[in-house]
């Protein structure tokens, strides 16, 4: 009898303490802040629509909103967005794919790509930014890589985000295969001039000490960087605020669910992280000079 | 209980061959045929079911069933089918939901789709039990259901004259290649897995090979000069497949479903291999039936049974990914998760049968 709580008190269990969280990853996170006064850089100046300015890499970073708040360095590894930047420059709207889950969190009004445009476009007024999405079933090592480029075709769009690797992980495919197949797909997408964003999959606390998925996630990391794609490190962002949760619980973090909440809170946060992802690697400057854009077919 | 004949025999092994397809990774998928071609098991079960609706729908003795009979039939079946799939489904739910909290993870409740039916549960429910939001692997039977439900319209057609049927049948399916239309996803953006407007012409080819094989001696003479042209379509779609050699879909001219290898919508170029692989392998239930009896048996008995045994291997090939995900794969993970499923398909099958003619003391001889 003891154990039977009305549904109604673990609710509100729930809720005070999702609260308490959200609290107390604000407290924590607007006190070591420091004023970031970025100086507009050559890149900004080249895209007046572009409503951003890079972070400091190593302290949460201030333009999230306080329960996604987490370093740069942690949340992103940057690249050139050619594609997105030549249609900034020409004042052309930006279509963007994406491939994967479209939660945006438990019981919240929006999904996950609707939450994007409306960030993506907070980002890049003057811009009209469309999102279109799809959902990949199986495992890009075995066939669901030929029906998203069938997708990618079918949609010819500016930029695909990628929520990469759950599938295969998953299945556990052998992790070279997977290397290989991304690397294949996003070298593929590159080459017909459409930009790429990698999402890495989720943090949670039952795989924190699993081999192959580290490893896995490793995998993706390499390929983004030798593909010269940005890369949303969903695994370290939601790592980093798992931690933060467990301090402000003050321990008390074994009961049932928790990995079931920061799942949720990674959903919530995914557009705002991508959103941050994309306008500081547009900031990214052009090292080879006036910017070539490429040829688009 | 039927003889073993030719179309459960080959129903058999496409039932096995999708059980393997369904459990990515696993070792014994580099063994099967879908690794070399560019059309695979899916292709075959349409056909044979379009075969099977060219049996039922005439009596023993050959003469057409009347009409009203056989679009009540095909309706049944479809109620059928589609029960099958709301079971399959819900198991499959509870199985990840299941698994994710006994491993307390919360990425397995992610898995094949499954996400928004718990994290948007008003939308998706309504979802897929409209069937149109599937889960990722239990997307054949939702095809089978609208193919089913257009199968007397194509039944009745061919009554009048069968290039009729067949005339229209390609005509929507070319229709939806050029203009690529297909039946939308909800509420997740996007499309169906497999686009009924296109597979049903793979249904009513099968249709229509069975009514030519029951009447027509040229059709039975031009499939055995044909067979040489399957061997070597057999042979290209390998060496395609091998070198993963396909054409760029960003590159090929419009209207580009023509050109390209896609699943979805049955492009030319997996038809054209499938009926190639029939033509090469036609000879083969002959060959094999006199010499391994027992595994012609064996077949053909999961191919008598295909709705049941199809509906058990598609839970357990998720049983044994969430295995080979627990236990971390691995030879041995896989030769016990693939051994234990082909002796469920079995003995699912052997069980079906028994139900259906034991049971009944009122009947017993």
């Amino acid at each position: 009898m003891a154990l039977s709580l009305p549904p109604a008190l673990l609710g509100g269990v729930s809720l005070a303490m999702l609260a308490c969280l959200g609290f107390a990853v604000q407290a924590q996170s607007t006190t070591p802040t420091p004023p970031v006064q970025a100086q507009p850089q050559p890149a900004l100046a080249e895209i007046p629509a572009l409503q951003a300015t890079a972070p400091s890499p190593d302290a949460p970073d201030p333009s999230l909103s306080p329960e996604c708040r987490v370093p740069g360095s942690k949340l992103y590894t940057l690249a050139k967005l050619k594609a997105v930047k030549k249609a900034l420059l020409e004042h052309r709207a930006v279509q963007v794919l994406t491939i994967g889950s479209n939660s945006g969190g438990i019981g919240t009004a929006a999904t996950y790509p609707v939450r994007l445009e409306d960030a993506l476009t907070r980002s890049l007024p003057d811009i009209e930014v469309t999102v279109e999405s799809r959902g990949v079933s199986g495992e890009i090592a075995f066939g669901a890589a030929e029906r998203l480029r069938n997708q990618v075709a079918e949609i010819e769009p500016d930029l695909v985000v990628w929520q990469v690797g759950g599938n295969d992980a998953l299945a556990r495919v052998d992790i070279e295969d997977f290397s290989q197949s991304l690397a294949e797909t996003v070298a593929w997408i590159k080459s017909h001039g459409i930009d790429v964003v990698l999402v890495d999959p989720q943090y949670t606390a039952s795989l924190a000490k699993d081999d192959y998925y580290r490893q896995f996630v490793q995998a993706i990391q390499k390929v983004a960087e030798r593909e010269q794609v940005p890369l949303v490190q969903r695994y370290e962002a939601m790592r980093y605020l798992a931690t933060r949760a467990i301090s402000a619980l003050k321990g008390d973090t074994a009961q049932a669910g928790a990995g079931f909440r920061l799942a949720d809170l990674g959903y919530r946060c995914m557009a705002e992280h991508v959103t941050r992802a994309i306008t500081v690697s547009l900031l990214q400057p052009d090292i080879a000079g006036p910017m070539v854009p490429p040829a688009a077919h | 209980m039927r003889e073993p004949n030719a179309v459960d025999f080959w129903r058999g092994i496409a039932l096995i061959t999708i059980f393997i397809n369904h459990i990515p990774g696993n070792v014994f998928q580099n063994y099967t045929y879908s690794q070399y071609g560019i059309s695979d098991a899916a292709e075959l079960f349409v056909f044979l079911a379009g075969w099977s609706i060219g049996i039922a729908t005439r009596g023993r003795d050959g003469v057409p069933e009347p009409a009203l009979r056989t679009v009540l039939r095909l309706l049944s079946r479809m109620v059928e089918v589609y029960r099958a799939q709301l079971v399959i489904t819900a198991i499959a739910l509870a199985m990840l939901a299941g698994a994710a909290l006994y491993l307390d993870n919360p990425l397995l409740v992610e898995w094949h789709n499954a996400g928004p039916i718990f994290s948007d549960p008003i939308q998706a429910t309504v979802g897929w039990v409209t069937l149109l939001h599937q889960l990722g692997f239990f997307n054949i039977l939702p095809l089978y259901v609208v193919l089913l439900g257009l199968a007397p319209a194509f039944v009745l057609l061919s009554r009048l004259h069968l290039g009729l049927a067949i005339g229209i049948s390609v005509l929507v399916y070319a229709v939806s290649l050029v203009f690529e239309i297909n039946i939308p996803s909800w509420p997740v953006e996007g499309h169906w897995f497999f686009n009924p407007l296109c597979w049903q012409l793979l249904l009513v080819l099968g249709f229509a090979a069975h009514e030519w094989r029951r009447s027509s001696e040229r059709f039975l003479a031009w499939r055995r000069r044909l067979m040489p042209l399957g061997v070597v379509i057999v042979i290209v779609g390998a060496v395609l497949s091998w070198f993963n050699l396909r054409p760029d879909p960003l590159a090929v001219p419009e209207p580009r479903l023509l050109f390209i290898f896609d699943k979805s919508y049955l492009s030319p170029a997996r038809l054209v291999h499938f009926l190639g692989v029939m033509l090469a392998f036609q000879a083969v239930f002959g060959l094999v039936q006199p010499r391994a009896g027992w595994l012609t048996r064996q077949l053909a008995g999961l191919g008598r049974n295909s709705l049941a045994v199809f509906s058990v291997g598609s839970v357990a090939s998720l049983g044994a990914q969430l295995i080979r995900f627990w236990t971390g794969g691995g030879f041995a993970t896989d030769v016990f998760v693939v051994g234990c499923g082909l002796a469920s398909l079995s003995f699912t099958a052997w069980f079906v049968e028994w139900r259906s003619r034991s049971p009944r003391p009122s009947s017993a001889a």
